[in-house]
């Protein structure tokens, strides 16, 4: 409930105040949006496992996001950024079909 | 205990510590208080304010990320300064690719349109060749009809000798001399191939037989003509002497010449390339 609330209210307060994203945070925010979107899915998943914990999806929330957004970081720095920030989005993307996947068999098997 | 059984004898005495004894090693240790191994949570004792915050906590995070969604979403224009070095000289090479093939392409077709205009020039100008040739030779060859300044003569039939061709036919030279442009003998336009011959019933030209008095219209500087005409023992005064016909001419400022021909077939003559 909390999350569906505080995601509305994100999702306007983006449209509506749209502020310039500070220039070194750029590459990184769709990287950071597509994390907390796994975290957001993995939460959904737990809930319905019945295994949910506030705690763990805050911390998993954070850490997924400065994880990739290190792991992008640290791929600049290397010369490897597009390719890592592929392999990241590729991780992240696996990893949320897999949470869809789980969260679709909960609910349609009751 | 031992005081209170001081009385009693030893047996009764070692009976009863046996029990007690018994009783004693029976005790459960599990009735003591278990030490936990973590300490319980410290701070926030009400349940209630707990899941307060952490909701709040857990709602604050998904703004944030509604918000960098939204943020992602319509930021998605400026996308030049989240590009990486090489996708950028990659971008500007293909660009600039780009732009030299649409270069080429212009030169292409402003040469093109320049050769395009040349011709059109061409045929413009040939046009306009065309079209003075067309009246000139219109005009020449009697396919127009024609206006201007000129003399009208009026010949009557003689009244010594009836008017013969060859006489006719030097009036018509000696204008054509004085400069004629456009004549016309009575309805009969006269062109470079005019012939005048004597017919059974008086003069005939170009096929049509002639009636007097005739009327020769000539377009031409009227002085010239009029000059041509009657100077003295010219062909005016051959009419009027050797035929006795009456010979007026009468300068004009707009002779109308209406007579026509139709264009000659040219059957074997070819303009030379």
């Amino acid at each position: 409930m909390a999350a569906v609330l505080g995601l509305i209210v994100g999702v306007i307060i983006g449209i509506f105040v749209r502020p310039d994203i500070p220039i070194f945070l750029q590459p990184y925010l769709p990287i950071m949006v597509v994390a907390a979107l796994d975290a957001l899915l993995g939460a959904g998943r737990a809930y319905f496992e019945r295994s949910f914990s506030d705690r763990v999806f805050v911390i998993s929330f954070i850490s997924n996001v400065l994880t990739a957004t290190l792991l992008v970081l640290l791929g600049n720095q290397l010369g490897v950024g597009a390719q890592l920030q592929t392999a990241v989005i590729v991780v992240l993307g696996i990893r949320i079909f897999s949470n869809v996947s789980t969260i679709r068999r909960f609910i349609f098997k009751g | 205990m031992a005081g209170k059984h001081k009385d009693k004898d030893l047996l009764s005495r070692m009976h009863v510590q046996h029990a007690q004894d018994k009783e004693n090693d029976r005790m459960d240790t599990g009735s003591f208080e278990a030490v936990r191994s973590r300490p319980k949570r410290r701070g926030w004792s009400n349940p209630l304010k707990t899941r307060l915050m952490t909701s709040i906590l857990i709602a604050l995070l998904c703004g944030l990320l509604g918000f960098g969604f939204a943020l992602q979403v319509s930021n998605s224009t400026s996308m030049y300064e989240t590009m990486s070095e090489e996708e950028l000289t990659r971008l500007i090479t293909e660009s600039s690719t780009q732009v030299q093939n649409l270069e080429q392409r212009k030169s292409e077709l402003t040469s093109q349109l320049d050769s395009l205009k040349k011709a059109a020039d061409k045929q413009e100008e040939a046009e306009r060749i065309a079209k003075v040739n067309e009246e000139t030779s219109g005009l020449l060859a009697g396919r127009l009809p024609a206006r201007g300044k000129g003399i009208v003569i009026r010949i009557s039939q003689g009244s010594k000798d009836k008017v013969d061709a060859a006489t006719m036919f030097q009036l018509l030279e000696e204008l054509r001399i004085a400069g004629v442009e456009v004549m016309a003998l009575n309805d009969v336009r006269v062109i470079t191939s005019t012939y005048v011959s004597d017919g059974k019933e008086g003069l005939e030209c170009d096929g049509h037989s002639l009636e007097a008095p005739y009327t020769l219209k000539a377009i031409g500087d009227p002085q010239n003509l009029q000059n041509a005409v009657n100077i003295a023992g010219g062909v005016g005064s051959r009419l009027k002497v050797k035929f006795g016909s009456s010979v007026s001419v009468t300068p004009s400022n707009d002779v109308v010449i209406e007579e026509i021909r139709t264009d000659k077939a040219y059957e074997y003559a070819r303009k030379v390339e």
